[in-house]
């Protein structure tokens, strides 16, 4: 049989058995990619890198086509015009097949990429994979974070709904802290002075064209080099790095001690990108897409706009700093933080790749992956978190009230009118700055409620002025019966000394419930 | 790829098959909140706080009552709802009044409550006291009617602690025209009887005239001016401010 495709050949095409075969043929001859491919797919790669550690990259990468793929099915649908985006989401949604599930993979593909992004960044660091002579892979590796980031956050503008319109907000008031040029900034950022359709139009432009073909062959490059310069050799302790010799140290490894990186090492990133893969899938079905919420409309007051959940951790640490201090942190700190990461290979290019031997290194990222655990669960927990305001009306439980006086009744309408609730939970609604007020009555006495509600203090607003006697009165009424059945109200002993004497014939009794004829919850 | 794509066929055959539950299928859209006009919504956001769940059993007056949908017509609930009943903590719900419902919403509330709530014949052929007080009472009849008909249940020593209803307390908090309504629909969530049952264990008695209600309401109310002097009273700007930001 002749030979049909020689790897680089020039000879025409003489004919074969097979029509595929001569097609192949055809298209090789002319584009001449065989050879370039099989380089790539079978050049020897040290045997230590084919771990499961080193699948974190093609995962992101996974995730980046998959982000294309679904990006451009959903491009098919969403009209980028202030608008119609709401409402093509929910048409997408509702009306088109599969629509939602569509949505959610791109939503949830897009927090995957991020998460893996950073483990895949911060295994690389631990790895000490970034040195000589491989610091550019690392410098367009943090441009490929800051990308998909940056697609994370244009990617939730475009859903445009509230918590949209509000993040953008946010993100606008943030820009125009710069000192001078805030102003133009904001402007640029919106296309306009405030959030209207251009501003819509910009962030599609960012989200659709801008940023993603910038990632793509960002990611291209970063791709090659890591064919070119080899996969990182798995760091042993007291293997040190010197521009003089890695490279032919590195051959040495990739040569004498080394696999075809297909299948070799190849098989797992395939088998870890499906899991991955699947999981995305999961999350979507099971947890469905993001949003759209409410409608974008600053006229709509009752709104409480959520930050993206990664995000939230900037929030905590802005409600932790003082007020002088948000301004320099907002616009200072992110630009140090990138500094740093671009510093990292040229500082450290040479030396111990090893984490055995890289305390501050191991620190460092464990600092950080605690910090934004914890912050993030404050933020999530913590009364100046979004649902502080979450009381919407919700009714006393029915058992509060089964033997309530009138005037118990009474408090308990004040209680909901004055929306005690946006701070007090009481049968688990309610806002959380204030303690819960199920059994506040085992606390506190008549008298101390009393004082509390009209005086104020620790972060309790004082009443004293914004509600009649009366009010006050039905009020601490019904807080002295929130207490459980089995629990007797916390009482004043000297008052008790003035009921018993007045009341109680007999004093060896016990002593007078104080709330049994103001009523009890049971 | 592969893992996406029987995935994909995986969910795909779940929906197509009909299993029906697809955990991760997204509710309704948001509507904008003025557009909403759902009963059960409208009401649970803005009134079950004060009126209980389905109108009953929250500490005010129980909507859900047929003889209180009976009583009342469409007029009076669309003045009370729009604009709120001053002096008390029923706030102004009307946009107009500085409140969040529209017109529409405020109709959709009514015609909610009436389908719900209302029952034929709640009164079973017998005619109750005018729901308006038209004619001023006599406070010392009425004193006189109070102990006849309420006092067994609602005497002052009386140990289960129903004494409050003549406490300038309570009665600075509460209107006139809720306590009228009290007196003739009775609240059932409660145990308040109806205007028929307002007598000695809530049988059936004498059932009240409109004049014994409108006397015992002005005497309620002669009760009330007394504990003004300690009260400053709710102003109905206050009132109005006391609006629960529905969502
Ligand atoms: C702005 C939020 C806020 C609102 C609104 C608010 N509270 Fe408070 N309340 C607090 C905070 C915070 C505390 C804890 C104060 C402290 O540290 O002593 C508190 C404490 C209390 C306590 C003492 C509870 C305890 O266990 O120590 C009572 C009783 C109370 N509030 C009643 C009320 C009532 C009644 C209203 C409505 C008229 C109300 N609060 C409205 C924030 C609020
Ligand atoms: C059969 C006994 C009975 C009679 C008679 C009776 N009530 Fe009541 N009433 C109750 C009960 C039970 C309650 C609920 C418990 C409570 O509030 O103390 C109540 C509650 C009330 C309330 C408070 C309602 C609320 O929303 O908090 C008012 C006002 C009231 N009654 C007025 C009257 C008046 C006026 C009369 C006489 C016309 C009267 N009642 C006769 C049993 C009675
Ligand atoms: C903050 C508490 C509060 C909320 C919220 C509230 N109400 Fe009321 N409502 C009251 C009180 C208290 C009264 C009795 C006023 C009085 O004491 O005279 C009342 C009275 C009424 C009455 C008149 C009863 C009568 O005597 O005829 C109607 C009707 C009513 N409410 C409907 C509603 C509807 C509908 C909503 C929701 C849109 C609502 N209320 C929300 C507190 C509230």
């Amino acid at each position: 049989m002749p030979r049909v495709s020689p790897p680089h050949g020039q000879e025409p095409v003489r004919g074969g058995p097979g029509t595929a075969k001569r097609v192949y043929a055809w298209f090789e001859q002319r584009l001449q990619l065989e050879g370039p491919v099989k380089d790539a797919a079978l050049h020897p790669v040290p045997r230590s890198t084919a771990s499961w550690w080193y699948v974190f990259g093609s995962a992101a990468f996974t995730l980046l086509l998959l982000q294309i793929v679904t990006g451009v099915l959903l491009a098919l649908v969403y009209v980028p015009s202030a608008g119609e985006a709401w409402s093509s989401l929910n048409v997408l949604n509702h009306q088109i097949p599969l629509g939602w599930f569509l949505r959610a993979l791109h939503g949830w593909g897009s927090n995957f990429m991020v998460a893996i992004v950073l483990i895949h960044m911060a295994q690389v660091f631990l790895f000490g994979a970034y040195k000589f002579p491989r610091e550019l892979t690392w410098i367009l590796g943090v441009f490929l974070l800051l990308m998909t980031l940056g697609m994370a956050f244009t990617g939730q503008v475009l859903r445009f709904d509230q918590d949209a319109y509000w993040g953008l907000g946010i993100g606008a008031s943030i820009l125009s802290r710069v000192p001078f040029i805030g102003g133009g900034l904001v402007h640029l950022l919106l296309g306009g002075p405030i959030i209207a359709g251009a501003t819509l139009s910009r962030f599609f432009a960012l989200h659709v064209f801008i940023i993603p073909g910038a990632l793509l062959v960002f990611a291209l490059l970063h791709i090659w080099m890591v064919l070119k310069l080899g996969i990182n050799d798995w760091p042993m302790p007291g293997r040190l790095v010197r521009r003089a010799t890695y490279m032919e140290e590195y051959n040495r490894l990739a040569h004498e001690d080394g696999i075809p990186f297909i299948p070799g090492a190849f098989w797992k990133d395939l088998a870890f990108s499906g899991a991955i893969l699947a999981a995305v899938a999961v999350c979507a079905y099971v947890l469905g897409p993001f949003g759209p919420s409410g409608q974008p409309d600053p006229s709509i007051i009752q709104t409480v706009p959520k930050p993206d959940f990664f995000f939230l951790w900037i929030y905590t640490v802005l409600s932790y700093l003082p007020p002088e201090m948000e301004t320099p942190f907002i616009l200072i700190a992110p630009l140090i933080g990138i500094a740093i990461l671009l510093a990292i290979p040229f500082w450290a290019g040479e030396g111990e790749k090893s984490w055995h031997r890289r305390p501050v290194a191991v620190l460092a990222v464990s600092t950080i992956a605690i910090c934004f655990a914890v912050l993030t669960q404050l933020g999530t927990s913590t009364p100046w978190s979004p649902h502080m305001s979450a009381w919407s009306g919700d009714p006393i439980p029915v058992r509060y009230l089964q033997t309530a006086t009138p005037l118990v009744r009474q408090g308990a309408v004040v209680f909901q009118a004055k929306q005690c609730r946006n701070c007090h939970s009481i049968g688990g609604a309610g806002g959380e700055r204030g303690p819960a007020l199920d059994d506040v009555a085992t606390r506190m006495t008549l008298d101390q409620m009393r004082f509390k509600v009209v005086s104020g203090g620790g972060n309790m607003p004082a009443y004293g002025k914004n509600l009649s006697a009366a009010e006050i009165e039905a009020l601490v009424s019904f807080l002295e019966t929130l207490h459980p059945a089995n629990e007797p109200p916390a009482y004043d002993a000297s008052r008790r000394a003035v009921d018993e004497s007045r009341s109680q014939p007999n004093a060896g009794a016990p002593p007078a419930n104080p709330a049994a004829n103001r009523g009890t919850n049971p | 790829m592969r893992f996406t794509a029987s995935a994909l066929l995986a969910c795909g055959a779940a929906l197509l098959g009909g299993c029906g539950h697809t955990p991760g299928y997204p509710p309704n859209p948001i509507l904008r909140p003025t557009a909403v006009t759902d009963f059960a919504t409208l009401y649970s956001q803005n009134c079950a706080a004060c009126h209980g769940a389905n109108g009953q059993n929250g500490p005010s007056i129980d909507l859900a009552n047929p003889e209180y949908q009976a009583l009342v017509d469409d007029a009076t609930l669309r003045k009370w709802i729009s604009g709120g009943m001053p002096g008390t903590e029923m706030p102004a719900f009307a946009e107009s009044q500085g409140g969040m419902l529209t017109d529409a919403q405020v109709n959709a509330l009514i015609a909610g409550m009436r389908r719900q709530w209302s029952r034929p014949d709640a009164f079973g052929g017998t005619a109750p006291p005018a729901y308006a007080q038209t004619a001023v009472g006599d406070p010392h009849r009425g004193e006189a009617s109070y102990e006849a008909h309420c006092a067994i249940c609602h005497a002052a020593t009386h140990e289960q602690g129903h004494e409050q209803v003549t406490s300038p307390m309570y009665l600075a908090l509460v209107g006139d025209q809720a306590l009228r309504t009290i007196m003739i629909a009775g609240r059932p969530d409660i145990g308040q009887p109806d205007w028929r049952h307002d007598g000695p264990g809530g049988k059936a008695g004498v059932p009240l005239s409109t004049q014994d209600v409108d006397d015992i309401g002005t005497y309620l109310a002669s009760l009330r001016t007394m504990g003004q002097q300690v009260t400053t009273g709710t102003s109905s700007a206050q009132a109005k401010s006391a609006a629960p930001a529905g969502r």
